[in-house]
């Protein structure tokens, strides 16, 4: 493998070199360039949370527009979350698993269920990308799901702490209909059907910049109806959230987690206002603490435990990771599903190659270089730039970090993969070792404002108390709150995302739409639902003018 | 040990003048009369073998095998036409002659895949784009048939899409009300409906699977014992008389026998419209891909053995022996319908092979040879290399010549798998494919290439 070189220029001038000589790249006749300092040293001895300069707003790095670093695509297409990076292809091994763990993604397998979201992870990252919000309430949630909890954040004892809307028959027979939840239906532990039906309505709410320029959000209400093992527990709650994007895992993961660290800024000592606070879980193979850093309350710390928990809670797919069936004690009726599965007991559906192939896939997904550059002559289209300024004028890095370093990545702890089986001693994944990278996240969690409450009311509004069908759970919130306390985020808390590929969210899939549970149809509507920490922040963009609003958006489109 | 190209050519100029008449075995060298002065020889490789005549032939050979695989599909659709005419055990067994005669060629062409190639990149505009070209509507597959016509509701795997999301209500066949006319658009416009990979309503595996139907095995339950047989689709699916109409075991109304014929003969004028175009890219002279690629130096062999590698290893053993091997599921086999998953494995194979070798036997017979890679290599010194590749090669031929073997002789494919990944014969392909791509990787430093040089695309503005 050829060291990349960091500037592209000086590429450029190898290539022209390496061709004028007729050499090769690994052949050892040509020299082998060594690599240039990226980071002239400065006379300031400030450095970042990484170690490097500290990015400014006027200035834009040369790099930044590899936002993946050494993982960047020049795909701009439907397939630019789900393409493989260069580097994986040029490396026949790495081709060959990147296919295979696409396949394992796309298909469905044999012994989902009983209860499940979803058949396959491709169901819900279409495109791997975002997920949808049902077109209307009579629609079933297809890609996103809704995490459940009491008031401590502790699972319903007899749904578990997710939704699942369907019983396996939905996926595995031409009667789609036939898995969907049934009032009662699974009380007598004889018949499985899919747990709940959540829907979401939505009631428009207006609003108006200082500008005089309205605006107009979409704020849901969620209800569930159809419960087919009885009642929830009293104090639940619902917290609904559309499947994210699945490429850039790989080198979020490997972001050093004392980088991180140095971003935390628990009591606000510097007096912004922002408060970043590590999500520190437990990692299911080792048992240790770690720092959390996926799913929308950071609540996984590995690539690996995100996969094999979404295999489990959403498909209903044990592995050796989370070796259950997605079935409570309570639930009879799904546990005598899951006994006539053909892999049962101590053999779990999906083996440790199938889960480190589907993990490979997963971290090594190219991300989307920035659009609105040329490379040539290093110039940036002028509102992405002035955007871009906007965008640090108004402390929107004060969560969002632009930029990261990521340390050595390791194999997988499942082992080497070869095509027949796994080995030990992992190789480490060069392509995703000692990078720059830009996803705008300080992958901590932060209090975005907001509350909620839950009700139980009849499908025209009128209060009721009972547990019969006419009677649904019904959830109301302010702001972005979703009212679940899970592991140490609160019900207002939330990890802030990467914007790495936003611009391009809508041309993988026109039908996804932003934040947590898709309430917001564009990146401006998801700007201005932001609150909590983010409220100095939100006005700062709303005081803009509409030309510096759509420069900023413009920089986010660009991301 | 490295002379230079000039001076080995330059001195084997003067030994071919002064030994017109000796045949030299190449293992003189400094140990035969000349001393120090002598050569090694070239085992009777013409030391004039360039980089570009590789090129060349690889080129040549790429028109014939795409020219055979279109001379095939018309030849499938002539019967297809046939059968649809006039239904009969005859024309139905004709046509999937046809269609297997067909994959011939065929197989042996997908080694030209995963090499920026007409294949994947050739818009129907004729403009080139990466990912792109035509592949996925002539090749496409695991299907999901469930969109094409009916299925049985529990199989081997599974015969719907990737997410029920993407599902049309009904299938193309039976759904009159929102297809009322099937034609090639019909086809074109669900094509990977929904973005969903499994909505294949077009190529090779389309037609198959209207041919030969679903393989439910003896009990006609997807889920029973598998046994030697393809799927059981009867005739009569293509009957069109009032009462003689089929759909599998059910009488169906005779409009269903004729859209059912009106989709077949449709699909197999798309897998020629598909084609056409890349034969035409590949046309000697004309073509502009061809012109393209023999001038492209060490960027297009760098090509040839990234196809030949990301065939062997993702594409090959990968993705079309080991994900079915190890999921043991009809429906993850590449030829699952017709059980010719077999060949399929053997061509690719082939395909590889006659790229090193730069041979290929043409459906007529007639051989296409010349310029090698195993003939470049030995000629700039790397004997061991070129056989150990030669060897390989050789190796996962014999493999796979065993699974065809064991097919032909009463054990498919999907029988084999049943097995999983304790199936010495299949693991014995997986295993030969493997070690081949070793080989490939040395060869294409060994011949400083580097894939590398295909790393143009930083440059441009996005």
């Amino acid at each position: 493998m050829k060291k990349r070189i960091n500037t592209l220029s000086l590429a450029v001038c190898l290539n022209l070199f390496l061709v004028a000589c007729g050499g090769s790249s690994g052949g050892g006749k040509t020299i082998e360039p060594t690599e240039p300092v990226t980071e002239p040293p400065t006379p300031t001895p400030i450095v970042d949370h990484s170690g490097l300069t500290p990015l400014v707003a006027d200035e834009i790095s040369e790099q930044e527009y590899l936002a993946g670093g050494d993982a960047t695509l020049f795909v701009a297409n439907k397939d630019a979350f789900s393409t493989r990076p260069q580097a994986i292809a040029d490396n026949f091994q790495h081709d060959g698993f990147f296919t295979s763990g696409d396949h394992l993604f796309r298909t469905p397998h044999s012994d989902i269920g009983p209860l499940l979201n979803t058949g396959t992870c491709q169901g819900c990252h279409e495109n791997d990308g975002r997920g949808v919000v049902p077109k209307t309430p009579l629609d079933p949630m297809l890609s996103m799901l809704v995490k459940i909890g009491d008031d401590t954040g502790a699972a319903d004892p007899v749904y578990g702490d997710q939704i699942q809307p369907f019983a396996e028959q939905s996926f595995t027979s031409a009667d789609f209909d036939s898995g969907l939840s049934l009032h009662n239906g699974s009380v007598n532990g004889t018949e499985l059907y899919g747990e709940a039906f959540p829907f979401v309505e939505y009631q428009m709410i207006e609003g108006k910049y200082p500008d005089g320029n309205g605006y107009q959000l979409r704020k849901p209400i969620y209800k569930v109806r159809d419960l087919s093992f009885g009642p929830f527990k009293a104090d639940i709650h619902f917290s609904p959230r559309v499947a994210p994007q699945a490429f850039g895992v790989g080198l979020l993961a490997e972001i050093p987690a004392e980088n991180i660290l140095k971003l935390a800024d628990e009591n606000d000592a510097n007096g912004d206002g922002i408060s970043g606070r590590a999500s520190m879980v437990t990692e299911a193979v080792s048992g240790q603490q770690k720092l959390g850093r996926f799913a929308y309350k950071a609540q996984n710390p590995t690539v690996l435990q995100q996969t094999a928990g979404a295999y489990n809670g959403d498909i209903g797919i044990s592995t050796s990771v989370f070796s259950g069936e997605p079935c409570t004690e309570q639930q009879i009726a799904c546990q005598m599903i899951a006994e006539q599965e053909s892999k049962v007991g101590t053999e779990v559906d999906f083996t440790d190659r199938e889960l480190a192939l589907v993990e490979f896939y997963t971290r090594v997904l190219g991300v989307p270089a920035r659009r609105g550059y040329d490379a040539d002559n290093n110039l940036w289209q002028d509102d992405i730039k002035a955007g871009r300024q906007l965008f640090f004028a108004s402390n929107c890095v004060g969560c969002h970090t632009p930029r990261h370093v990521t340390g050595i990545a390791p194999g997988s702890v499942l082992g080497q993969l070869t095509l027949t089986g796994l080995q030990d001693n992992a190789e480490p994944i060069a392509m995703l070792s000692e990078q720059t990278i830009f996803p705008y996240t300080d992958l901590l969690l932060h209090d975005m404002g907001g509350s909620c409450q839950v009700t139980r009311e009849t499908i025209d509004q009128q209060v009721c108390h009972d547990d019969s069908e006419q009677c649904l759970y019904v959830q109301r919130c302010e702001g972005l709150a979703d009212g679940l306390v899970q592991g140490d985020a609160s019900g207002s808390e939330w990890k802030t995302p990467a914007l790495w590929g936003l611009g391009l969210v809508q041309t993988v899939n026109p039908e996804s739409t932003f934040l947590h549970d898709g309430r917001a149809r564009t990146i401006e509507e998801a700007i201005l639902w932001h609150g909590g920490e983010a409220q100095a922040s939100k006005e700062a963009f709303m005081a803009l003018s509409l030309t510096e609003r759509q420069q900023l958006l413009a920089f986010l489109g660009s991301l | 040990m490295k002379f230079s190209s000039v001076t080995k050519i330059s001195a084997a100029l003067l030994m071919a003048m002064s030994l017109t008449a000796c045949v030299d075995d190449g293992e003189d060298g400094a140990a035969g009369q000349a001393g120090a002065a002598g050569v090694n020889g070239t085992n009777g490789v013409s030391s004039f073998v360039t980089r570009d005549d590789v090129l060349k032939t690889n080129a040549n050979i790429a028109y014939a095998a795409y020219a055979d695989a279109l001379i095939s599909a018309q030849d499938l659709r002539d019967a297809v036409n046939e059968l649809v005419a006039a239904p009969s055990e005859v024309t139905m067994t004709a046509a999937k002659q046809a269609w297997l005669a067909a994959r011939e060629p065929y197989g042996q062409t997908e080694v030209y895949r995963f090499r920026e190639g007409p294949i994947d990149a050739l818009k129907a505009d004729g403009t080139f784009e990466d990912g792109e070209g035509p592949e996925g509507k002539i090749n496409a597959w695991p299907l999901g048939e469930a969109i094409i016509d009916y299925v049985e509701p529990v199989v081997d795997g599974d015969s719907g899409p990737e997410s029920p999301a993407n599902a049309l209500a009904d299938n193309i066949i039976a759904n009159i009300t929102e297809f009322p006319v099937i034609n090639a658009e019909t086809l074109t416009s669900t094509f990977e409906f929904g973005e969903d990979e499994r909505n294949v309503t077009t190529g090779y595996h389309a037609i198959e699977f209207l041919l030969w139907g679903q393989d439910l095995n003896q009990d006609f339950a997807g889920a029973g014992p598998r046994d030697a047989s393809g799927g059981q689709r009867p005739v009569s699916d293509y009957f069109t008389t009032p009462g003689s109409c089929t759909s599998g075991q059910m009488a169906a109304d005779e409009q269903i026998c004729q859209r059912r014929g009106q989709y077949l003969i449709a699909a197999t004028e798309l897998l020629i419209a598909d084609l056409t175009p890349v034969v035409n890219a590949w046309a000697p002279g004309a073509g502009e891909h061809y012109q393209a690629f023999i001038a492209g130096g060490n960027v297009s062999l760098a090509k040839m053995l990234e196809g030949m590698g990301r065939l062997s290893f993702g594409e090959l053993a990968g993705e079309r022996i080991n994900i079915a091997l190890t999921t043991d599921s009809q429906e993850d086999e590449h030829s699952c319908f017709s059980d010719n998953t077999h060949r399929d494995i053997f061509l690719n194979a082939k395909g590889v092979q006659n790229t090193y070798n730069a041979s290929y036997v043409r459906i007529n017979g007639e051989v296409i040879e010349g310029a090698s890679i195993h003939d470049l290599l030995v000629k700039e010194g790397h004997h061991e290399l070129a056989n150990e590749l030669r060897g390989a090669l050789e190796s996962t031929m014999a493999a796979a010549a065993v699974i065809d073997t064991k097919a032909k002789t009463g054990t498919p494919f999907d029988v084999l798998i049943q097995q999983g990944i304790d199936q010495p014969n299949v693991v014995a392909v997986i295993d030969a494919l493997v070690e081949q791509t070793d080989v490939i990787e040395q060869v294409i430093d060994a011949l400083g290439v580097s894939t590398n040089d295909l790393r143009q695309d930083t440059e441009e503005d996005i």
